[in-house]
């Protein structure tokens, strides 16, 4: 921001060398290392798919700011880090198209027709993702690139569907025999039994990122390497991820197994899938995540409850953007509900 | 205001369901394909142009405080007339618009124009009135038709006009890509009356 | 007190002009109705029972009068039996498919059509999808010619390949076929023993 403000203004009036721009461009630094993970493991593919996501969503940016006749900030680097976000929601043989019409969604219907950064109610990254997965679906929740050296679903299987997927896939076999024996060939039950076992056993496969997925959501280490910078710069505190993986955990451990409670494995549905990127970059985001530390705990626990339920028992083997999106939308009320007592105030009665 | 313009009003300046806003849940269920918004807007539009010469007939002797049901025996009756003659005459078309035939009843804009024009008009003007109105709400229903048909099943009244290769935008068949795009078009019509003004 | 004997009595009049104007219009469209109701399900039976003439699938009906399937003659006099006909209903992913199957006696499908299903379009509803250049929809034609024990689809470890991204609704019609299939067994005491195909 380039603008200085010396007008009179509401509060909070401390000053701090930090701005708008040095923050965004760091957390684009701290996605760093996921992306050059996923060029990679999928391939050169995926750095076009990170490519094209960016040029429009910054494209974008700048020709909505110049047509409603505001200054452009696509220096501010926040669309950039949007396009980076949403490359990294996609699979990495996505289409081209399919990237710059999600970056076009994102800026355009997500954050400026809302009135621009700060204003949008919804991560725009999500938003964009989850207009495209509404309107291909297929693209979206097919994978076919392997990763290097590794199997989409991170074991020695011959499938197309990812860590999440099978394990739903095989648990659904596993719950069907207990209700109707007889319509299961008992060859299908040790091919599940087997499949989850092994799964379990894929943590490496998980952590590091040999696994079939988004492209920029499969790697563990990598995406905790950036975390833990933007920990330490303080950009992004513990409270929400915490509270998110710890309740994805609980919730899984609990429900996640098909023997009764308890029989859950916590760590599995902690590595798989998009949480930690979503805990850790997409559910933070300053502008769509609460600011009082008691909001931002409910937050983390709401977008923890969503996402097992959508995991556990719906439709979709993944549920980390839902709940963040739907979490996205109670911000208002959560700050309103966890709002501190003004200094000198009266004690609630 | 002239008799004509009691006809041309429905089409922009007073449109239904751009300006006024009325009638908008079968405007967002329908509105996924074009020959789904012509047999809607043929069947809104016969009901309003009836109902509004009977209120406008009969306008003389109901008495004020029981105008509201009787105009809605007046609306229901010629709702059931359009449904009964739909499935026997174009069951598709009666099979795809399913329940918003009957919904027509409680379709505001037809018990809006009874209450605030059509019980206190002439009868050619509550036609023309009827007729306007009709004709809006078919139009707005092709405007939003057209844009969801073609980007979210690449036809238009069911004939393809796509490029090899093209792949539909989902969304704009489903629920979500009716308001995206009713949005739009209001903001895009808003955007140009200010712009005129 | 006359305040509301008058408002009643319009009321009335009017209701009863209402009701005889609705009367006269169903009276009219009725016949019309029906017919089109017998077409669509004739339409299905003659899909399904492709073999069959169309003068002569009778329906067989249960105590209550209730149509438990349709058997299918080739000729009028209802002599040389083709097959069978049924109606299965399974829970798709938003509404109820209801499927009309023909088999022929030794229980293999001769043909199928979707009868009303409400799915979501461009995915559950693409049950019914005919691709560019084909007659029959796809999803369906792969039933023709199937039996019982290939009733499943591709995700369950069966032959049938499900619409991408709509297994609910693939699932829900293949379940809801081989559940009709079974009962019909029942209630005809048995397929017919498939011919013997000489040996190569």
């Amino acid at each position: 921001m380039e603008q200085r403000m010396w007008k009179v203004s509401a509060s909070p009036h401390l000053n701090d060398k930090e701005s708008i721009s040095k923050i965004m461009w760091l957390v684009a630094a701290s996605l760093a290392p996921a992306g050059i993970g996923a060029v990679y493991f999928f391939g050169a593919h995926a750095a076009w798919v990170i490519f094209w996501a960016v040029v429009a969503a910054v494209g974008t940016e700048a020709a909505i700011q110049k047509l409603m006749g505001k200054p452009v900030t696509v220096s501010d680097g926040s669309a950039f880090v949007t396009g980076l976000l949403l490359a990294y929601n996609m699979p990495a043989e996505s289409p081209f198209w399919l990237p710059i019409i999600g970056s076009i969604f994102a800026i355009g219907l997500g954050k400026q027709i809302f009135g621009g950064l700060g204003y949008n109610p919804m991560n725009p990254a999500l938003l964009g993702r989850a207009f495209l997965l509404a309107s291909w679906p297929t693209h979206m929740t097919i994978f076919k690139t392997a990763p290097h050296g590794g199997t989409i679903s991170g074991i020695d299987v011959e499938t197309g569907a990812t860590p999440l997927n099978l394990l739903k896939l095989s648990q659904d076999v596993l719950r069907q025999v207990k209700i109707n024996p007889a319509e299961v060939p008992a060859q299908k039950v040790a091919e599940a039994t087997e499949h989850i076992s092994k799964l379990y056993d894929a943590y490496g496969n998980l952590f590091w990122g040999k696994v079939g997925g988004c492209l920029g959501e499969t790697s563990v280490f990598l995406l905790l390497l950036g975390a833990a910078f933007l920990l330490y710069k303080r950009y992004i505190d513990l409270r929400i991820p915490v509270s998110y993986i710890g309740t994805v955990a609980l919730l899984t451990w609990m429900f996640g197994g098909t023997d009764g409670l308890f029989t859950g494995n916590p760590l599995f549905h902690v590595l798989a899938g998009g949480l930690i990127l979503g805990a850790f970059f997409m559910a933070t985001d300053m502008v769509t995540s609460p600011i009082t530390p008691k909001g931002q705990w409910a937050f983390g626990i709401g977008c923890g409850v969503i996402t097992v339920v959508i995991r556990l028992i719906g439709g979709y083997p993944e549920g980390v953007s839902y709940s963040i999106l739907l979490m996205n939308l109670t911000v208002p009320l959560l700050d309103r509900w966890a709002k501190p007592t003004i200094f000198g105030g009266a004690a609630k009665k | 205001m002239s008799v004509v313009g009691e006809f041309t009003k429905g089409i922009y300046k007073e449109n239904p369901v751009f300006k006024q806003a009325l009638g908008l849940c079968p405007t967002l269920a329908v509105s996924n394909s074009v020959q789904n918004a012509v047999g809607m807007g043929v069947a809104m539009t016969f009901v309003l142009v009836m109902s509004n010469i009977i209120v406008s007939l009969i306008r003389g002797f109901v008495p004020k405080k029981i105008r509201i049901p009787i105009y809605i025996v007046v609306i229901a009756t010629f709702v059931t007339i359009v449904d009964l003659s739909m499935a026997g005459f174009a069951p598709a078309l009666h099979k795809a618009l399913g329940i918003f035939v009957p919904l027509i009843v409680v379709n505001c804009i037809i018990l809006g124009r009874a209450e605030a024009f059509a019980g206190r008009n002439t009868v050619v003007r509550s036609l023309m009135d009827g007729l306007g109105m009709g004709l809006g709400f078919t139009l707005a229903l092709l405007v939003l038709a057209t844009f969801r048909e073609t980007l979210g099943n690449g036809t238009f009244y069911g004939l393809p006009v796509h490029w090899k290769g093209f792949e539909p935008m989902l969304i704009m068949i489903l629920p979500p890509g009716a308001f995206l795009t009713i949005g739009l078009v209001l903001g895009t019509m808003n955007w140009w009356d200010r712009r005129r003004a | 007190m006359k305040d509301v004997v008058r408002m009643g009595g319009i009321l009335g009049i009017v209701t009863i002009i209402a009701a005889g104007v609705l009367g006269a219009v169903a009276n009219v469209t009725k016949p019309r109705i029906e017919e089109q109701h017998r077409l669509a399900l004739e339409r299905a039976l003659l899909a399904a029972l492709p073999t069959a003439d169309p003068r002569a699938i009778v329906p067989v009906k249960d105590e209550n009068g209730n149509i438990l399937y349709y058997k299918g003659y080739a000729d009028p006099d209802t002599t040389k039996l083709v097959g069978y006909a049924f109606l299965a209903i399974g829970k798709g992913y938003s509404s109820d498919i209801q499927t009309m199957v023909g088999v022929d006696t030794t229980g293999k499908i001769i043909g199928i059509k979707i009868l009303s299903e409400l799915e979501t379009p461009g995915l559950g509803a693409k049950i019914e999808e005919i691709r560019h250049g084909e007659k029959r929809p796809w999803f369906q034609a792969q039933f023709i010619g199937k039996t019982k024990k290939d009733l499943l689809v591709d995700k369950d470890g069966g032959p049938i390949v499900s619409v991408t991204g709509a297994t609910i609704s693939s699932r829900a019609v293949t379940n809801s076929i081989r559940k009709g299939l079974e009962r019909l067994e029942k209630l005809i005491g048995g397929f017919k023993q498939p011919a013997q195909q000489p040996a190569a």
